[in-house]
């Protein structure tokens, strides 16, 4: 190695070197001790661990129920919120980029949820859900506060769409902004000198020009989604009758109330893969939609 | 430019290493402190070595007398010091996590059977301890292995309906319902008097799949056998008459009870009982401080949860241990941790707190307790224990994780998805997926 090899190599040791110590040990190490687990019948507990080989893989896709009804949740979960946050995200954005009073102010409004734990916003709204929305039916008579939140399957599901866009809908608005601001104004001048409507401005120029923001929203928004655990253990606690258990509320119950360990950590190595396929086909996708002024 | 550089890599290893030493040196000092404030503590005492168990334990209403108590315990023992933890709620998760990391507890609390097989590895044998003899046999139950005595049981629990004395008698109900169809006709009474008569918690899994499930269980001829029958696959739900009357008082709870008892969690519940707006629940004397905090004037009773028409056979209570001290068999206190237990359940003091503070059914037959200490519901528990007339608990003996299926499958059926045969049979899946 010369010398000016050896001097960027200790640069890069400094630099990322203490990082890379705590990904190998916080992420890398658990990782692989979890794909060794995933073929034993390890219950958590005990010190016996047998090497099962695949038979937690054959359990989990010839019998698990639960597992099939909390993927089917999970993915209508994610396109639901996925298309309702970035809309939600991206029309915040829209609006609060045009010269309006208060535009600040409004601003950190909507990213205000963000900063507030999942769990404590899950149990903030199922007071909301069930005590507020019920008061409110009474005196309003509205059928929408008469439901009975949280009780059935289409309200429990619902509840946690509206808390979870209700979250993340402010961190998009956050990237949005940024990326519209950005878009040269000399465009825009001369789309509309050449007397382009607001919505074809909006179609044609401001939209491809943000493509790189749609990117990584779509991107944070899907992986968000996906692991969602928080608020669904807050909120409805995957019930009532198990009908809205999300992908990771399962693997914990798996590994923790069922003591199946090996059987809860198979399932998170089959729940990595789905996600880490879906989310890089979808960048690959996007990606190429980016286009330059 | 190239000297440029240099300096700047020089700079930054300086900063990144004045970064690492900084947190050294601050860890160095909180730990220093520490030491110092320990050393304050003991004042001029001898110099033996101070030892520390850690107890890890469940029950969130006694943390208050367990700090007063510990308080009283090192007064007597100034060489052991107590550092008790408490976490309600997710108890088992957390307890797993604290022996993954290594943190294990010197004492933590089991619940007894089936996780009592689980944490095996785990527990010392306790059998040649002093207190184990005054253990009531119902108590002594739940942790005992092969002969062996696992653990100590911190009280006894017992739950049926609680049901509001005044609010029956304004109802014009005479005679208490010991049948099926007493209790319907009561519940009819009660509603045409003008109150709810149940008050239904049924967002909560364990007021369904842990506990009200229970009669069904106990009310088999024998139960074991029958838990041992469903493991073999000889055994099922769907065509057991037990069961059947089971999801009928289910039907006949909803039916005359509160709106929406799906979402209504155990505050909830408790609290449209205590205001006097239902007249029954199914709770357990846990639930008497709760009432008391709203109400605490209220009259109460504790009925039977009847299944069927057999007014004898379903006289009786459901009873048990809710959770057992134990200690941890690679502990390297381990004997202090017994002096602490023993001394917890045979010193005066200790004894005191357990029945007057903690207003615990106790579980010693060393322990007398008076029905101020109990309270009503308490009492009347303690009553039918003393009479034999008990279920013992099921819950315990069930797979892991079943409990919960019990109770979504449940509320599915409450939920109107599932009929009386398709809930039975979620509940025979269940069990056959987690035996």
């Amino acid at each position: 190695m010369s010398r000016k090899k050896r001097g960027a190599f200790l640069q890069q040791l400094v630099y990322t070197g203490p990082v890379s110590i705590f990904f190998i040990l916080v992420i890398l190490v658990p990782f692989a001790m979890g794909m060794y687990y995933s073929f034993t019948n390890w219950n958590g507990i005990s010190g016996e661990v047998d090497w099962v080989g695949f038979e937690n893989f054959r359990t989990i896709f010839m019998q698990d129920n639960a597992f099939r009804t909390a993927f089917w949740f999970t993915v209508r979960f994610t396109v639901a919120s996925v298309i309702l946050t970035n809309l939600v995200g991206f029309s915040l954005a829209y609006v609060l980029t045009r010269p309006l009073k208060g535009r600040n102010v409004l601003r950190t409004l909507f990213f205000m949820p963000n900063v507030i734990g999942g769990l404590l916003l899950g149990f903030i709204w199922q007071f909301i859900f069930v005590k507020g929305f019920a008061t409110l039916g009474e005196i309003t008579g509205l059928a929408f506060f008469q439901l009975p939140w949280l009780g059935d399957e289409p309200t429990g599901f619902w509840a946690i769409v509206i808390v979870f866009v209700w979250q993340s809908a402010g961190y998009l608005m956050v990237i949005y902004i940024a990326s519209i601001n950005n878009v040269s104004r000399e465009v825009l001048e001369a789309a509309s000198i050449d007397g382009a409507s607001r919505w074809q401005v909006l179609r044609s120029i401001i939209l491809p020009l943000i493509m790189p923001a749609v990117t990584v929203c779509l991107f944070l928004t899907i992986s968000w989604s996906f692991k969602m655990f928080d608020l669904n253990l807050s909120l409805t606690k995957g019930g009532p009758f198990r009908s809205t258990e999300s992908l990771a509320l399962n693997i914990y119950v798996e590994s923790f109330q069922n003591n199946k360990y090996g059987l809860g950590t198979a399932k998170a190595l089959l729940f990595f893969i789905v996600v880490a396929t879906v989310t890089l086909f979808q960048v690959r996708l996007t990606k190429s939609k980016e286009v330059e002024a | 430019m190239k000297k440029m550089k240099r300096l700047m890599f020089l700079l930054t290893s300086v900063l990144t290493l004045s970064l690492v030493l900084s947190a050294c040196g601050g860890g160095n000092k909180a730990a220093n402190g520490g030491n110092a404030g320990d050393e304050a503590s003991q004042g001029g005492n001898a110099p033996a070595e101070i030892k520390t168990v850690k107890i890890l334990q469940l029950k969130t209403e006694i943390v208050e007398g367990l700090n007063e108590l510990k308080v009283e315990f090192e007064k007597e023992h100034p060489n052991i010091k107590l550092e008790i933890q408490t976490v309600g709620g997710d108890y088992g998760t957390f307890l797993k996590t604290k022996f993954a990391s290594g943190e294990e507890p010197d004492i933590f609390t089991n619940g007894g059977f089936k996780d009592m097989e689980t944490w095996l590895d785990r527990m010392e044998d306790l059998s040649d301890q002093p207190w184990v003899n005054d253990l009531l046999p119902l108590a002594k139950e739940p942790m005992t292995l092969d002969g062996k005595v696992y653990g100590m049981a911190m009280n006894l629990e017992g739950f049926g309906f609680i049901y509001n004395k005044d609010l029956f008698e304004q109802a014009g109900i005479t005679e208490l319902p010991k049948t099926y169809s007493q209790l319907e006709e009561a519940a009819q009474k009660l509603e045409a008097s003008g109150v709810t008569p149940f008050s239904n918690g049924y967002q909560e899994w364990w007021i369904i799949g842990n506990q009200g499930i229970n009669p069904a269980f106990a009310q088999q001829p024998d139960p074991d056998a029958f838990i041992k029958g469903l493991n073999e696959g000889t055994e099922s739900f769907t065509d057991n008459a037990k069961f059947q009357e089971w999801v009928k008082l289910i039907d006949l709870t909803v039916k005359y009870g509160n709106k929406n008892s799906l979402t209504t969690d155990y505050n909830t519940q408790v609290a449209e009982f205590a205001n006097g707006k239902a007249a029954m629940m199914q709770q357990g004397n846990w639930a008497q401080l709760q009432i008391d905090q709203i109400n605490p004037d209220l009259n109460l009773g504790v009925l039977p949860m009847p299944l069927g028409e057999d007014a004898e056979l379903n006289d009786k209570l459901n009873v048990g241990v809710p959770a057992n001290l134990v200690v941890n068999k690679n502990s390297p206190v381990k004997e202090e941790a017994k002096i602490f237990l023993n001394w917890y359940v045979t010193s005066d003091i200790g004894k005191e707190y357990i029945v007057k503070k903690f207003k615990f059914i106790p579980a010693f037959s060393t322990m007398e307790a008076t029905v101020e200490d109990m309270g009503d519901i308490g009492a009347e528990v303690w009553n039918y224990a003393q009479a034999g007339k008990v279920n013992t608990l099921n819950a315990p003996k069930f797979p892991d994780g079943l409990a919960h299926e019990f109770a979504s499958a449940t509320q599915a059926h409450i939920a109107g998805k599932y009929d009386m045969n398709q809930m039975l049979d979620e509940f025979k899946v269940g069990w056959d997926t987690l035996k």
